[in-house]
């Protein structure tokens, strides 16, 4: 190798190594890119195939769905429809399409293309598909015109509009240019998309960096002015929260989700850094097996509840973190705040005096997610608190996809489990069909609750039609979950994002799922 | 000689063949259900169960295993129920990185490990010799997790030396695909901005990960030249007035050098191993970082996959290294 090639190759390494942090943000021509970072990976892109926090805001970012959420509390806002109408009985729906929206590839996005969207999502039966498959069949769903979709439900559904912002439409066109044999278009849209999004693919590897160039003749528009406009945004896939720090100092990253609350509480003393801190929708439970062992007696749960210290939850979380005033998320329509137990020992020992537990007192075992610190410091809590009823805590933590293992079934269910939920939409009928037998063994359903009574306020509240008798049937709901007690109800902890003080445009929306954020309204100044 | 190689070979096969088993029996007793995690928290029965239609997991697991192994035989490592994709693409999309690691890495051992084991066994018990030992040492003893973080912090944070993570700048172009390694490849093509900006990457995770090799490297070379350079032969070349620098560098070394190159050709598979910590922390988009993605996910293929590819490697060159102690050393050929 020429000498002169050694020197152009070791000037290549220092000016790789000697960015700016202050200006470490990526550019192209005068416009910049802002980066984000989170710690899950992308995938599956397929937006009827997969919705989890980090694939949904990439799919925010390509594709368009008839509605979307806005804003804290969340309210659905029209989208690609400019407006609908329901009919009196309820089941049916129609849409009205805006004229001027169109797929990034210049194909118009009609009604034929919502009606291939939802046929797809429901015929894949997989993702989104649990939303509507009882709902909707694939063939009630028609293109009247060019701009008009109706679609008839099996039956009345209030809650079905709060649905649509998680299907996205694609264009029928791509997909079927990219079938591989009778696959749907799954393998081709694993990688590649066919939106109408504000933000096309430049680059994607779902591992570790996704690429997106914005695009400037984005039907909607865009939020800010012509000039702040990005020319993109790069998702950076970091495992650890510690490296994700460790870019977000040094400029390599714009704002990062995902930090532990140490990790913020450094950040936001740095100069240049702004950590947002906001009231979060994803409540924690302490799941208790209502169908098998000691937790099976309401009484012994209703102990537990009593006994549990929740202050020490808020200072586990320094301070970040609100209470539960009820079994529903804070996000979910005709949620109601009820006089939720804390710590009262002298009730506590009086529910205890009704169990038939043994003389020399009970072992149970908490388990959580291994490696998951909160959730171990909050055994410890209960460890602690359980002592009082001479109730001995073992503190088990595992795998995640164990503990989902474990879970779904009350044989090998732990007597109590750890468990975050995240509710996607503001439906109260998805929130409290997890407290009806069907949702006993999945995820929000670990508490293993069978209860005739519920199923039945469940499957009545899901068609009623009158809002306010509608309400007042989740309110019923929600006591009667209280009454028979299937988890100690902890908290819900902020949403907390980390971001260089030059990134703009950032809006907290309550039913962002995890790390979210809607990339679409971020822009670094030009400052 | 080449019934000594049959034998060898016949050896990898079976153990080849017991890795396929263990990697099968291990993914398939944890209790985990990879078709419910990947159908998602609120996926009905039915969706968990078009999912396991899809990958064959509502099948009995004597045909599960019997499907594994024939698919195994034709190169078919199965599909991933996380992504979809084939496993075998995954791997032959993020083996090249691994490897560019692993040599940079096993390079930078043998560089520097090599010759500070000469130097400590020539200035022996020396405060040069303590040093290089204290060093050598703390490259064993040392955490990579903590080393690469601890190193993040320092040199690419405070100092803003070096990238924090990543093999390539962002708005860096990949050089054309030669070999997929984008380090050489730049070389190759001669894209030299290309080139600094990927070795620029690569300088703290391949440090990282070389320093346990380049300790032990450095310790066997030390020990061996130590042994040496006390040996009947070499006594015999100093009398006879052989230049020191001819005794050390040729005569001792080239002895010395037999059980070092053996331990490096070990290392070389325990480094494939080892480069799941450090691509996890430096967001390296290699075979490590694969398998801990996919291990979180109980995506059992994938891990079953990386097992064997790092396995199949590790027997690789443990087939190498015998093969090349039998024909330096006939002895070792009837053992």
């Amino acid at each position: 190798m020429q000498r002169r090639n050694l020197l152009l190759g070791a000037g290549g390494l220092v000016a790789a190594s000697s960015l700016d942090p202050a200006y470490g943000f990526e550019r192209e021509g005068n416009r910049r890119i802002l980066v984000f970072s989170g710690n899950q990976p992308v995938p599956i892109l397929d937006p009827h195939q997969r919705y989890d926090w980090s694939t949904r805001m990439m799919q925010r970012c390509l594709y368009d769905a008839l509605v979307r959420y806005e804003g804290s509390p969340a309210r659905v806002i029209p989208w690609l429809a400019e407006g609908w109408e329901t009919s009196a009985d309820g089941r049916t729906w129609t849409f009205r399409l805006v004229a001027n929206a169109k797929f990034n590839n210049g194909d118009p996005l009609d009604a034929a293309a919502v009606r291939f969207s939802f046929q797809r999502g429901l015929r894949l039966n997989k993702g989104i598909s649990w939303m509507l498959s009882r709902h909707l069949k694939v063939e009630n769903i028609v293109a009247v015109d060019a701009r008009t979709v109706r679609f008839t439900l099996e039956r009345a559904y209030p809650d079905f509009i709060a649905f649509l912002p998680l299907w996205f439409i694609v264009n029928p066109k791509q997909v079927e240019a990219n079938l591989d044999g009778d696959d749907d278009g799954q393998k081709w849209l694993t990688n590649n998309a066919a939106g109408s999004g504000p933000f096309r693919i430049r680059r994607w590897d779902g591992q570790t960096v996704m690429a997106l160039e914005a695009v400037p003749e984005y039907w909607k528009g865009w939020p800010m002015s012509e000039a702040d406009r990005p020319a993109g945004v790069i998702f950076r896939v970091m495992r650890e929260s510690a490296p994700r720090k460790a870019a977000l100092q040094r400029g390599e990253v714009d704002i990062a989700a995902g930090l532990t609350p140490d990790d913020l509480q450094q950040l936001e003393r740095m100069p240049g850094m702004v950590v947002t801190n906001d009231p979060g929708a994803a409540p924690f439970f302490i799941m208790m097996n209502t169908q098998r062992g000691p937790t099976a007696d309401v009484n012994l749960r209703k102990a537990i509840a009593h006994a549990f210290d929740y202050e020490a939850l808020i200072t586990i979380h320094k301070g970040d973190a609100t209470l539960m005033d009820g079994p529903f998320p804070t996000v979910t329509a005709g949620r109601i705040a009820l006089d939720m137990p804390r710590r009262d020992l002298a009730k506590a020992r009086e529910y205890m005096a009704r169990t038939t537990t043994p003389p020399g007192g009970l072992e149970l075992e908490y388990l959580h997610v291994a490696g998951n610190e909160v959730q171990r410091q909050i055994g410890l809590v209960l460890l602690n608190a359980l002592q009082a009823l001479n109730i001995r805590v073992n503190i088990v933590g595992q795998p995640w996809p164990t503990l989902i293992g474990r879970g779904a079934n009350p044989e090998t269910a732990a007597a109590m489990t750890a468990v975050y939920v995240t509710p996607v939409t503001t439906s109260p009928d998805t929130v409290a069909s997890q407290y009806a037998s069907s949702a006993a063994g999945q995820f929000w359903g670990i508490h293993q609750m069978r209860d005739a009574q519920i199923d039945a306020m469940v499957a009545e509240a899901a068609v009623e039609l009158d809002g306010a008798r509608r309400m007042e049937m989740y309110a019923a709901i929600q006591r009667r979950v209280l009454d028979l007690q299937p988890a100690v109800f902890c908290m819900n902890a902020n949403q907390r994002w980390a971001m260089r003080n030059y990134v703009r445009g950032f809006a907290h929306q309550a039913l962002n799922l995890t790390g979210e954020v809607d990339l679409y309204t971020l822009y670094a100044a030009r400052s | 000689m080449l019934r000594y190689l049959a034998r060898r070979c016949a050896y990898v096969g079976l153990m080849l063949a017991g890795l396929v088993v263990i990697t099968f029996v291990i993914a398939n007793v944890t209790p985990a259900d990879p078709a419910a995690l990947a159908a998602g928290p609120d996926a009905t029965p039915d969706m968990v169960a078009t999912l396991r239609r899809e990958y064959g997991l509502d099948r009995p697991l004597p045909e599960q295993f019997i499907r594994y192994v024939r698919d195994v035989a034709q190169g078919n490592l199965g599909r991933s129920i996380q992504s979809g994709n084939a496993v075998t693409d995954d791997l032959r999309r993020y083996v090249p990185a691994t490897m560019q690691l692993v040599i940079l890495a096993m390079g930078f051992a043998c560089a520097v490990g090599i010759p500070l084991g000469m130097l400590a066994a020539v200035r022996r018990q020396s405060w040069l010799d303590h040093a290089i030992r204290v060093v050598a040492v703390s490259g064993v003893a040392m955490p990579a997790f903590w080393i690469a973080l601890l190193l993040q912090l320092v040199v690419a944070v405070w100092w803003g030396w070096l990238p924090t993570g990543g093999i390539l700048s962002i708005s860096a172009d990949s050089p054309p695909t030669i070999t997929g390694m984008v380090l050489f490849d730049a070389l190759l093509a001669g894209d030299w901005p290309v080139f600094g900006d990927a070795a620029a990457h690569a300088v703290l995770p391949a440090f990282v990960l070389s320093l346990p090799c380049l300790a032990s490297v450095l310790r066997v070379n030390r020990t061996e030249m130590i042994e040496v350079l006390g040996s009947d032969h070499v006594t015999a070349a100093r009398a006879h007035g052989v230049a020191p620098g001819r005794v050390v560098g040729l005569l001792a070394l080239k002895n010395a050098m037999l059980p070092t190159l053996a331990m490096i050709g070990l290392r070389f598979g325990w480094m494939l191993g080892s480069t799941v910590l450090v691509e996890t922390v430096f967001d390296w988009p290699g075979i490590g970082l694969y398998a801990v993605n996919s291990a979180i996910a109980s995506d059992f293929k994938p891990v079953m996959g990386v097992t064997l590819v790092i396995g199949v490697i590790f027997m690789l060159s443990n087939l190498l290294v015998d093969l090349a102690y039998g024909w330096l050393d006939p002895r070792t050929r009837s053992a």
